[in-house]
């Protein structure tokens, strides 16, 4: 008997309602989406004809959550584009250096504590480094702080902080995925990769006005064909570059972003976004054995707490480059340390490359930890910082009294 | 008067008002077109944005009737719907002729509304777009037509009546 369907459905059934439980609660919702994908799978048990097991659809989700990271990075790239980046002025671009250099710092720190060979140490860094933009901009919403002026400050820094791990998986996969192994081929493999992003890029802001003009459909369902074409086959191609097809979303994001049809596409492709998406963060739960978990509990907690405090060290320093209050600039840090998307499409290419399995657990738990904790941290950051002006205040009075 | 704009990537775009009065406010549009209207305190210099006083969300409908009643736009007629101005009991109020009306082919001396009703017409606007003001006894009434009126609540009352049944 045929269970495909049924079997997709129960899945998406259970998506929708921990999706609803966590709205409910006012938690973000990624980290229940993997919990959920975790619970269920093949320990699961089968009840009646609902099968929990997720056997024959298991493959069907998978390529599921496989078009769901294109959705999401292509949904990025149009959001984020190069020339806003430009714009947002010298004092983001600062911090973001901050950013990206103290959390790729603590991960290199890790990856040489933990005695990890050099490719499982630059997947931690990447993974340690990538801000979840889908998290920190509902918590922002979600909190009403996006009138604030360090909410600038903050997307500003996401939007660097993803476009460094964009050409960070690009070298990543020429030397994790491509199998080259001799360091030459390994290096002309990633530059390549670079280069063809690159010029992707260069050559797609030359041509967006033939873009445009191309784009001028008037059906929408032609116009959305339009795009889901260019969309699938630069990802597709870009895979046989060995540029991660993500990676390709994202650049073809990144072109389409600058044409004027940019607000049609974004309005076309967030419902794909938000279905496909949801059901990639499940997939990626359905793949962890939850037993296997426990070894790396250790090497999580190193990492939360290294996380945690180089981001309130790139707060400090992006806010006061900015003329922020401590305050504000407790904030832009705090609300900066949720992880999601980006650290778990990093941990899948540590998979398809054959890396530890170690890393992969790690990952989960990284990111479970940090999807709950960043939301905490971001809300309770005016409190915190009540606490922290007090008790400075009172060591200042012990010092002069 | 001076908007500061600033992009929100990922969430929508800003525009944030220091206005004459001293206050903020800052509008965000968000992707999904909903705006947030925030009222916001300020800081430790008056220049400065402080903590947030209140907060309106409107969805785009709402955001659009609101911006059409701040900008003093929802007094102009639609001549799809009537709309009314009061003033201390006198009303304005843009009347459109249905096409089974029974006024249609009739002129206003024949009705007699001055008299019958106590309101006046102020102007008629037809369906072609031209422009009547202040018509005489002898305007015939077509259909589509919007009327200008002006009178007390009851006075438009019969007037309606009127233009709709013939008689009253």
């Amino acid at each position: 008997m045929d269970m495909l369907i049924f079997e997709v459905g129960i899945a998406v059934a259970l998506i929708t309602l921990t999706g609803l439980i966590s709205a409910k609660l006012r938690f973000s919702v990624i980290p229940f989406y993997i919990l959920i994908g975790m619970a269920v799978g093949p320990h699961a048990p089968q009840i009646g004809i609902v099968d929990l097991r997720f056997i024959e659809s298991s493959e069907f989700i998978e390529f599921m959550g496989r078009l769901g990271i294109l959705f999401l990075l292509f949904y990025l790239g149009l959001e984020f584009s190069v020339s806003r980046l430009m714009k947002s002025g010298k004092a983001i671009l600062t911090g973001g250096m901050f950013y990206v250099g103290l959390n790729f710092a603590s991960g290199l720190l890790l990856g040489w504590f933990m005695e990890l060979p050099l490719k499982e140490t630059l997947v931690v860094c990447g993974i340690m480094t990538s801000s979840s933009t889908a998290i920190v901009a509902k918590v922002l919403v979600d909190l009403k702080r996006t009138a604030n002026p360090e909410t600038e400050i903050i997307m500003g820094m996401i939007m660097f902080d993803d476009l460094f791990i964009a050409i960070h998986i690009s070298i990543l996969t020429g030397l994790v995925l491509s199998g080259a192994t001799s360091f030459l081929s390994v290096l002309l493999v990633s530059l390549s990769a670079l280069l063809f992003i690159v010029l992707f890029l260069i050559i797609g802001r030359k041509c967006i006005k033939y873009i445009d003009k191309a784009l001028n459909i008037k059906s929408s369902e032609l116009f959305l064909l339009t795009v889901m074409t260019l969309l699938f086959l630069v990802a597709g191609f870009s895979e046989t570059l060995h540029v991660a097809e993500a990676i390709g979303a994202l650049m073809m994001g990144l072109v389409l972003g600058e044409s004027r049809h940019a607000s049609r596409i974004e309005h076309q492709i967030m419902p794909f976004k938000d279905f496909f998406g949801a059901i990639f963060f499940f997939s990626f739960g359905l793949t962890i054995e939850p037993s296997t978990l426990g070894g790396a509990v250790g090497m999580t907690v190193i990492a939360v707490i290294l996380t945690i405090a180089s981001n309130y060290g790139a707060g400090m320093i992006a806010g006061r480059l900015s003329g922020m209050s401590p305050r504000a600039s407790l904030n832009v840090g705090f609300t900066l340390v949720s992880r999601g998307e980006f650290s778990i499409i990093m941990a899948n290419i540590g998979k398809a490359g054959g890396l530890m399995a170690s890393i992969q657990s790690f990952a989960v738990l990284y990111v479970l930890i940090l999807a709950v904790l960043g939301p905490i941290l971001t809300k309770e950051s005016p409190w915190i910082y009540s606490q922290y002006a007090r008790l400075r205040k009172r060591m200042r009075g012990k010092e002069t009294g | 008067m001076h908007f500061k704009e600033t992009d929100l990537p990922g969430i929508g775009r800003k525009y944030w008002l220091h206005t004459r009065s001293g206050e903020h406010l800052v509008i965000v549009i968000h992707n999904d077109e909903r705006r947030d209207l925030f009222h916001m305190e300020s800081g430790d210099s008056p220049e400065e944005l402080g903590d947030m006083v209140s907060l309106v969300t409107l969805d785009d409908d709402e955001a659009r009737a609101v911006a059409a009643i701040v900008g003093g736009m929802t007094y102009k007629p639609t001549f799809q719907d009537e709309r009314e101005v009061m003033l201390e009991g006198l009303l304005i109020e843009w009347l459109r002729i249905e096409p089974h009306s029974e006024s249609i082919g009739r002129t206003i001396g024949e009705l007699n509304i001055r008299q019958a009703t106590g309101a006046v017409i102020l102007a008629v606007v037809e369906k072609n777009r031209t422009k009547q003001f202040n018509p005489g006894p002898d305007y015939i009434f077509t259909a589509g037509a919007t009327v200008v009126v002006a009178g007390e609540r009851d006075q438009i009352k019969l007037l309606k009546q009127l233009l709709s049944n013939g008689r009253l």
